[in-house]
């Protein structure tokens, strides 16, 4: 199944239009062009953007994102869907706060977070890629399995921590105003992009996408494969609710919801950019980067949460609309 | 489905509700009381309307993920017209209107404009979420709902039944007629099963798509008007709660059947609510009931899966051959 | 059989629940030949083919290659084995470029997913394979840009990636290519049989078995009932056809008709779509079938499509009694009286999980309802006496689609046109995977429709156009070879089809 559940009506065929160069670095670069120009705005009409602490800021809560969005990217790339991922994080999260202030160790709950990524990931991977049955639905009821789970963690309200361990330690490292973890996620992105263009694994995850059967018929063991990316989605997400954790000083339960929206805007807004609107990783990233700086300008400017979250949902759809739109026009060039 | 496979399934969900029930009376034997039982029913009527909703999405083959953001907005503009003096049926007519039109929109962006369904109602529900703010900021209201006469929706009753329950059969006989008795149903149907085939057979499939989309628009807005009746105050995040137990609802039903129609999403719900009330009847808290509900379906969804079955009995008989 | 064959196949059988698919089935092949397989569909062939290729996974029988025997039984175990085989639709990554697919799955000597993508050796090898054949194809360009022949061609070097491919499997590869483009198809399956390759091409095109094989074998009802070399068949000597159809194929048409006075029902003046098909000129009456025959890649198909409304014409005008009318729909098109029965009734003329009362009324729902509901004792009433007359086997009104077999369910389809009792049935491809039984009917049926209704076939089965319609015209590249005639033969009607060649 495809995250797209679509017919296909239109049997009409377009009549073969041609690529203009200029239109295709646009589309390729523009996003990239548009996150400068935006932030530029924000810089001159209130100078506190460009803050080194807000700038810190922002550099922290978007690492933490780009975590949690790394295996959704590919996910949504190779045709499928997870939609539990925020609420892994939020479990991760309290699971760590609920281990950290019963006595355990910074270390055990940190292992702890991770291993429920470790099982809500096996727990998709196992009924989606192996069961084949319908990702949306199956991972809207492990989500909210998580999500449940971790708000019995703190008996419905969240749980503050007096301490951060060695995870706040490492979050509290930084060279000059950049955070460790900024360099860390940008080192990480860069491997996963590498992965994503030079590996056979990037490879089987786009061609999966446009044609199961002729992935599976070349011998590739498909089944796997997404095994192995709703494992690193579950993973991935649990990472950084273990960093929430330390970086909230608290594990809060219902922190999940903010995260959804964003994580398919960036996917989607992001494939955009680079891929004519494959979600792609380093496209996540910058809509990660683009989405705190616009969120983070918005408040700054005194906009409501009723206008932000106006802006999130306009922008997923237009993502959306731009990756149908581009989508159907690489179609029609090259009718298959 | 032969009509004695049929019979069987209907057997048999029949016991395993009476297993249930026993099981809870045994428990608590306050769970067989007309009190509780009147309780479940008004519970189940929330949840219930909302999934029948969903139902017309599921059977032409699309997901809406935006009806708990539109039940919120909806919510909050009939919370809003009850505030500034607005007659009783103009604020309820106020909320479903806004069902209605997000439901279209959505039907739009999907049949007319080939959006991803998915993605593109996640979206719209976001965007609905945005605009429930807009009235209070955020905060609930509840002026003037004691006067408005909303919460009779939810004391009142009809021809011996508890009004909200009498909402919900009317709406599942009216929904049950459309999809199972009009030449509508049928290209609903056909639409989802086939939508080339449906085309070719001149059932207007995009219109049918659209329609499906604005009927769960509807219902998921007239469930938050019980909701709130029943709860005296509208906030914004009242409709997050319909999510999980309408697709719960909806895919235990078909499971359960064979296939996605009203009486299954009913039976589907049904047992939800049995089990929900059941549990908070033992005390267990609210936190768990997402987690309960969660858990039947998967394990649900896997059970009655033709695949999974299939592979078991594969199994088996491989076992057999082996042997 | 002969003792020299490269791959012996023995007693090879194979069953499906209560269907033997094949009994008792001997074949052999040679190294460097191309041995044509024939034969109706349902007929054996792409069983046996899928047990070569290990889809699935034999009964009984022998198989040996090269002396050596094989169980096979996984796709895996036939690669090893080096059998190579293309699908009838080659599955193809479409962004990806022809040398990327070819070794697709093979992007590196290390298997896994973290194995870098060696681009400039996968290129090398990809032109290494190509250099093979004398043969110019762009390995570089994506897949989704390439044309019919070049995909297919893609394909067939992704079949022969491995180095142990020995022999080669092609089904009905030449089904969407032009004749050119057949032609350096077959150049490169000479080169492969010149290099020692054992080639198993599977075809329903005679004239393509003359071309280009050495031998052929015909089954029918899941036996080889015949094996030949081409030359022997050459001079007449051996009738193909009749070694394929059970019965002498004249007995399945119903008689012509002579009535030339029926009333003009639908017309096309000059119908024309850019690329596909132009100047159709086309006079539908009741009382006669009017039959068009046409090749994949003639026009044929979109031809149907714009005459029921799926596509609108850029030139012409379509008239129904008379008046000129403009179908933006399918709906359109049946409100005014058209019905198609479509050539694809898998994906455009069924729903196969519903049962039989719900698609034989799905296209008329207004006859089919009174005042918005469904009139279900009616309804059930009209599709049982429906299934009568089209003779439905078995006449189970509740069984989903899905459970019958194709000649039934074109029954079905047929049924559903009958109750929206139209005032044009247009026919494609109308017996596709139909038994030879239900084909009598079916062509029985619309001999009746023919009556009542005008009635149009169009098909790429010559002589199933000039064996039911009482006049016919080819379409050759979307072009009409002259225009419907009632004294065309059924040489004349092929030539023109598949040469473009009306006068002869």
């Amino acid at each position: 199944m495809t995250y797209m559940t679509q017919s296909s009506l239109d049997t009409r065929s377009g009549t073969p239009g041609r690529a203009v160069l200029p239109g295709r670095s646009l589309m390729r670069y523009g996003f990239f062009l548009l996150i400068a120009v935006v932030f530029v705005i924000f810089a001159l009409l209130r100078p506190t953007f460009v803050a080194p602490g807000n700038i810190h800021g922002m550099l922290m809560s978007a690492s933490i994102a780009a975590l949690m969005f790394l295996g959704l990217t590919w996910l949504i790339a190779a045709g499928e869907i997870d939609v539990s991922f925020m609420s892994v994080a939020a479990l991760a999260n309290m699971t760590v706060a609920g281990l950290v202030s019963s006595g355990a160790g910074w270390p055990l709950a940190t292992l702890g977070g991770l291993a429920i990524g470790a099982v809500f990931g096996g727990l998709n991977a196992g009924l989606v890629a192996w069961l084949r049955l319908p990702a949306l639905v199956i991972t809207i009821a492990s989500g909210a399995l998580a999500a449940s789970i971790a708000a019995a963690i703190g008996l419905g309200t969240s749980i503050s921590l007096s301490t951060t361990g060695f995870v706040g330690g490492f979050l509290d490292l930084r060279v000059g105003i950049l955070p460790v973890l900024a360099l860390a996620v940008a080192a990480l992105y860069a491997g996963a992009w590498l992965a994503q263009e030079r590996l056979t694994f990037g490879r089987y995850i786009y061609a999966m996408e446009q044609n199961r059967a002729a992935v599976e018929e070349a011998g590739v063991p498909v089944n796997r494969l997404l095994f192995v990316l709703f494992l690193l989605s579950g993973l991935m997400s649990s990472l950084s609710g273990v960093l929430l954790a330390a970086n909230l000083s608290s594990g809060q339960p219902y922190l999940g919801t903010s995260y959804f929206l964003d994580g398919l805007t960036a996917v989607l807004l992001g494939g955009m950019a680079l891929k004519f609107g494959k979600p792609n990783v380093l496209g996540t990233l910058a809509a990660v980067i683009f989405l705190t700086g616009l969120l983070n300008g918005a408040a700054l400017l005194g906009w409501t949460d009723s206008q932000r979250q106006i802006v999130r949902g306009s922008l997923l759809l237009i993502g959306v609309g731009l990756v149908v739109f581009a989508r159907a026009r690489t179609r029609k060039r090259h009718p298959a | 489905m032969t009509r004695s496979a049929l019979l069987v399934r209907i057997l048999a969900f029949v016991g395993v509700v009476c297993v249930i029930a026993l099981l809870f009376w045994s428990q608590n034997p306050a769970f067989l009381s007309t009190g509780n039982i009147r309780a479940l029913l008004r519970h189940m009527s929330v949840n219930g309307l909302a999934a029948l909703g969903l139902t017309f999405v599921i059977v032409v083959r699309h997901y809406d993920l935006s009806f708990p953001g539109v039940a919120s907005f909806g919510a909050m503009t009939m919370g809003w017209l009850i505030a500034v003096g607005q007659p009783l049926a103009v604020a309820i007519g106020g909320g479903l209107f806004v069902g209605l039109l997000f439901g279209l929109a959505n039907g739009a962006m999907v049949a007319r404009f080939k959006l991803p369904d998915i993605v593109t109602t996640i979206a719209t529900g976001g965007l609905a979420i945005g605009f429930s703010y807009f009235y209070s900021n955020g905060t609930s209201i509840s002026k003037n709902f004691f006067m408005s006469g909303l919460l009779d929706i939810n004391d009142g009753r009809f021809l011996g039944m508890d009004r909200p329950f009498a909402i919900l059969l009317g709406a599942a006989l009216l929904g049950g007629l459309i999809l199972h008795g009009s030449r509508f149903g049928r290209a609903f149907y056909a639409t989802g099963e086939n939508p080339v085939s449906a085309y070719y057979s001149g059932v207007p499939v995009r219109a049918m798509i659209a329609a499906a989309f604005a009927i769960c628009g509807l219902c998921a807005c007239l469930s938050i008007v019980l909701l709130v009746a029943s709860s005296g105050a509208a906030n914004v995040s009242a409709g997050t709660q319909l999510l999980m137990p309408a697709f719960a609802a909806v895919y235990l039903g078909s499971a359960l059947f064979g296939r996605t129609s009203i009486p299954a999403t009913l039976a589907g719900t049904m047992m939800m609510s049995l089990m929900l009330n059941g549990f908070t009847l033992l005390a267990i808290p609210y936190f768990y009931s997402d987690a309960i509900v969660s858990t039947v379906l998967i394990l649900a969804i896997a059970g009655f899966d033709p695949r999974v079955s299939g592979a078991i009995r594969a199994a088996l008989s491989r076992k057999e051959t082996l042997a | 059989m002969e003792t020299d064959s490269f791959l012996s196949m023995r007693g090879i059988g194979k069953t499906f629940g209560d269907v033997r698919a094949l009994r008792e089935v001997d074949f052999g092949l040679r190294r460097g030949e191309i041995h044509a397989l024939l034969g109706v569909n349902g007929a054996g062939k792409s069983t046996l083919i899928k047990i070569l290729s290990g889809v699935y996974s034999k009964d009984a029988g022998s198989i040996r290659i090269a002396g050596e025997e094989f169980a096979l039984g996984t796709p895996r175990a036939a690669i090893d084995a080096g059998i190579a085989v293309v699908q009838q639709h080659p599955e193809l990554v479409g962004d990806l470029s022809g040398a990327e697919n070819i070794f697709l799955g093979q992007e590196s000597e290390r298997p896994g997913f973290l194995a870098r993508v060696d681009h400039a050796e996968i290129r090398r090898k990809a032109q290494a394979l190509l250099s093979r054949f004398p043969i110019e194809i762009d390995l570089g360009k994506p897949v989704g840009e390439m044309s019919a022949v070049d995909r297919e061609i893609v394909a067939i070097l992704h079949a022969l990636r491995l180095e142990n491919a020995r022999i080669l499997i092609l089904d009905e590869p030449t089904s969407t290519l032009t004749e050119r483009e057949k032609q350096s198809l077959f150049g490169m399956m000479e080169t492969l049989k010149a290099q020692g390759l054992a080639i198993i091409y599977i075809t329903h095109h005679l004239d393509e078995v003359f071309e280009i094989a050495d031998r052929f074998t015909v089954f029918r009802g899941g036996r080889n009932v015949a094996t030949h070399r081409v030359d022997e068949a050459r001079g007449g000597a051996i009738s193909i056809p009749n070694l394929m159809l059970d019965t002498v194929a004249g007995h399945v048409f119903p008689p012509h008709s002579d009535r030339t006075d029926g009333q003009v029902v639908f017309e096309a003046r000059g119908l024309g779509r850019t690329d596909e098909f132009r100047g159709i000129d086309l006079t539908a009456r009741k009382g006669e079938i009017l039959g068009i025959f046409g090749l994949v890649g003639s026009g044929l198909d979109e031809l149907s499509k714009t005459l029921f409304g799926v596509l609108q014409p850029d030139t012409g005008e379509l008239r129904l009694h008379g008046q000129p009318v403009m179908f933006r729909s399918p709906a359109q098109a049946l409100k005014a009286g058209v019905f198609l029965v479509p050539g694809d009734r898998r994906t455009e003329g069924l729903s196969m999980q519903e049962d039989v009362v719900f698609n034989t009324t799905v296209a008329n729902l207004g006859r089919a309802s009174a005042g918005g509901f469904l009139r279900f004792g009616r309804n059930r009433r009209d599709a049982m006496a429906l299934a009568e007359r089209v003779d439905l086997q078995p006449r189970k009104l509740n069984r989903p689609l899905r459970g019958f077999s194709g000649g039934n369910q074109q029954k079905v389809v047929v049924a559903k046109g009958l109750y929206r009792q139209s005032d044009v049935y247009i026919f494609v491809e109308p017996t596709v995977g139909v038994d030879i039984g239900a084909r009598a009917k079916i062509y029985g049926l619309m001999r009746e429709l023919s009556e009542t209704a005008a009635v149009i076939v169009m098909s790429s089965d010559c002589d199933e156009v000039f064996g039911v319609a009482d006049r016919c015209v080819a379409l050759y590249k979307g072009a009409p070879m002259g225009s419907p005639s009632r004294d065309l033969t059924r040489d004349h009607l092929l030539h023109a089809g598949i040469m473009g060649d009306p006068a002869r």
